[in-house]
């Protein structure tokens, strides 16, 4: 017997899939539709076929945001990685205090990205920056407009990455002190009593245990920062010269600053299909793993 | 030993303060130079201290723009939109995990890549949408778009805590006569609320913070405070105090709110962890 009636499961279900159905899958489907079209000034459209797809992936206007687009999401959540484990180990031990310290660590968690952007903006800023003020006094740079970090193409990019890194290491941390916390602690005492030096326990017991939360914590982070938009808007707006441009902010760009409908969608939807694929193929490895044993 | 533990001890507090201000001084620099005078923000050499108090930068913003106006937009936009994603994710998802039908799972599957799709990508079609259901620059725009783009996370938090309920608490509840909606708003959702208070707390602080869609869904009178504040990128360095004073009111809120309700922000934020 059925326990709740089908009607009663339709009820309860379609009023949430009917919102989700009209903002989210619809809007897809319609950028297939659109990503096939070329959209002319005076409102006609002319169909296409793929060649919004082609024109993305044969020229510089989306490669150069993908080439930035993968090395932001490298760089960024590398570092993430590194930091957050190094302060999951340092929260992880035992001291007095750790919860209040740990606390104040994890507050700006929830600042809005575009807050982070603006804040780091106004640090980066080559003259009245305090960070290049802060490298002249203790003797790295010579004056604080030797390096001109958003202005300069060479480090626009890695600037930004530096506001993301900032925002979201807490994040790293919390999901890696969530894993060492769960650890058994048998295990650790055995390892000890066998004279396994503090390295040891770290590298040979603690982290390949929590690989399941790492890898988790990676691919949250991977899908996040390739979807990035809001701290690099708030930055450099993806300048200067396009060095900055994620793909976000170049689907962005070209549909309201250009107003090509198509190729926007075109590119639109090429990084939904990445990032589905990878979130598939990630879930398929870390939430199913007994699954895939088994195949 | 016992000394040595101690030294240790006093060593891990101050590698871990040490963290913690290096973490914090990004934020910190924001609050000193709220206070500064508007000049001093962008004077030469850049300093940590305000070399006087002052709330110039403060004044300067709500004569700027009508901050109290952009700020009641997000606050409303987001309670709203929350409430709504809570309810009817919390529903829907009830109805996944209870239907034991052979396409829950596929649904499932698909909760969990409508999670994953970047606003920036779909934000095309669904300004088309908004234009042409004549809803564009109105609160209720912003209201139902945040509701639906917050929803699969909503759905993703109440799965995990459903999966965790046994059925057999559904079957006795029906037994005692109970309808299905009685069952879920008296026996499941009680159980969940832990759940709820953590699906609250993020998609409230998602759609506070949310900036994109509101840029392209808002002119005037819908504007949220996001965007607001966005307009003080366009400006001249000069307005970069009161564009702190603004980033400061906009993100205090969220700063308190994230240490008071740490707990449930934790608890979301690990959520996606514990299932493996």
């Amino acid at each position: 017997m059925q326990l709740i009636s089908r009607k009663t499961i339709l009820a309860f279900f379609l009023p949430g899939a009917l919102f989700m159905g009209l903002f989210m899958i619809y809007p897809i489907f319609k950028m297939g539709l659109d990503s096939l079209f070329n959209f002319n000034p005076n409102g006609l459209r002319e169909f296409v076929g793929f060649d919004n797809y082609i024109k993305a992936f044969t020229n510089e206007s989306f490669l150069q945001p993908l080439k930035n687009t993968l090395f932001y999401v490298v760089i960024a959540v590398v570092v993430e990685l590194i930091l957050g484990t190094v302060l999951a180990l340092v929260f992880e031990a035992n001291f007095k205090g750790n919860k209040t310290i740990r606390s104040l660590i994890l507050t700006p968690l929830m600042i809005a990205p575009l807050v982070a952007g603006l804040i780091w903006k106004l640090m980066l800023s080559s003259q009245f920056g305090i960070i290049n003020q802060l490298l002249v006094n203790v003797g790295i740079l010579k004056n604080t407009s030797q390096i001109l970090w958003l202005a300069d193409e060479k480090w626009a990019l890695l600037s930004c990455t530096l506001a993301d890194i900032w925002l979201t290491t807490p994040f790293m941390m919390l999901m890696i002190l969530a894993g060492l916390q769960g650890l058994d602690g048998a295990m650790l005492e055995a390892a000890t009593i066998d004279g396994a030096t503090w390295w040891q326990k770290i590298f040979s017991i603690k982290l390949p245990n929590i690989k399941p939360i790492l890898l988790t914590a990676l691919s949250i982070r991977i899908i996040d920062a390739a979807r990035t938009f809001d701290i690099v808007w708030a930055m450099t707006q993806g300048g200067p010269n396009g060095s900055s441009e994620l793909i976000s902010v170049v689907i962005y760009k070209t549909l309201t600053r250009y107003n090509k409908v198509g190729y926007a969608s075109a590119m639109a939807l090429i990084l939904i299909v990445v990032l589905v694929i990878f979130t598939l193929v990630a879930m398929q490895g870390l939430w199913n793993p007994k699954k895939k044993q088994t195949v | 030993m016992e000394k040595k533990n101690n030294l240790q001890g006093k060593l891990m507090i101050i590698i871990s303060a040490i963290c913690a201000v290096i973490w914090l001084f990004p934020y910190l620099y924001l609050i000193s130079s709220s206070f500064k005078p508007g000049a001093e923000v962008v004077s030469i050499p850049a300093k940590f201290f305000p070399k006087v108090l002052s709330v110039e930068n403060f004044t300067s913003l709500f004569e700027r723009m009508p901050v109290l106006h952009y700020i009641f937009n997000s606050f409303l936009v987001a309670i709203v939109s929350t409430l709504i994603a809570i309810i009817l994710g919390a529903l829907s998802a009830y109805a996944i995990q209870r239907s034991g039908a052979k396409l829950a799972t596929l649904l499932v599957v698909i909760v969990l890549c409508l999670k994953m799709i970047p606003t920036s990508s779909i934000a095309v079609p669904i300004y088309e949408l908004i234009t042409n259901l004549g809803l564009y620059d109105t609160k209720v725009a912003l209201i139902i778009v945040y509701a639906a783009i917050n929803m699969p996370f909503v759905m993703w938090v109440m799965l995990g805590f459903y999966e965790g309920i046994p059925v057999t608490l559904d079957e006795a509840a029906c037994m005692d006569g109970a309808s299905s909606l009685k069952t879920f708003i008296y026996i499941i959702l009680p159980i969940c609320t832990p759940g709820l208070a953590t699906a609250f707390v993020f998609t409230l602080f998602l759609s506070w913070n949310e900036f994109l869609l509101s840029l392209l869904l808002t002119s005037t009178s819908a504007k949220t405070f996001t965007v607001g504040l966005s307009e003080f990128l366009s400006a001249y360095s000069m307005d970069l105090g009161p564009m702190c004073a603004g980033a400061l009111i906009f993100s205090l809120p969220v700063m308190v709110l994230s240490i008071v309700a740490q707990k449930f922000i934790v608890k979301g934020i690990t959520a996606g962890a514990v299932k493996g």
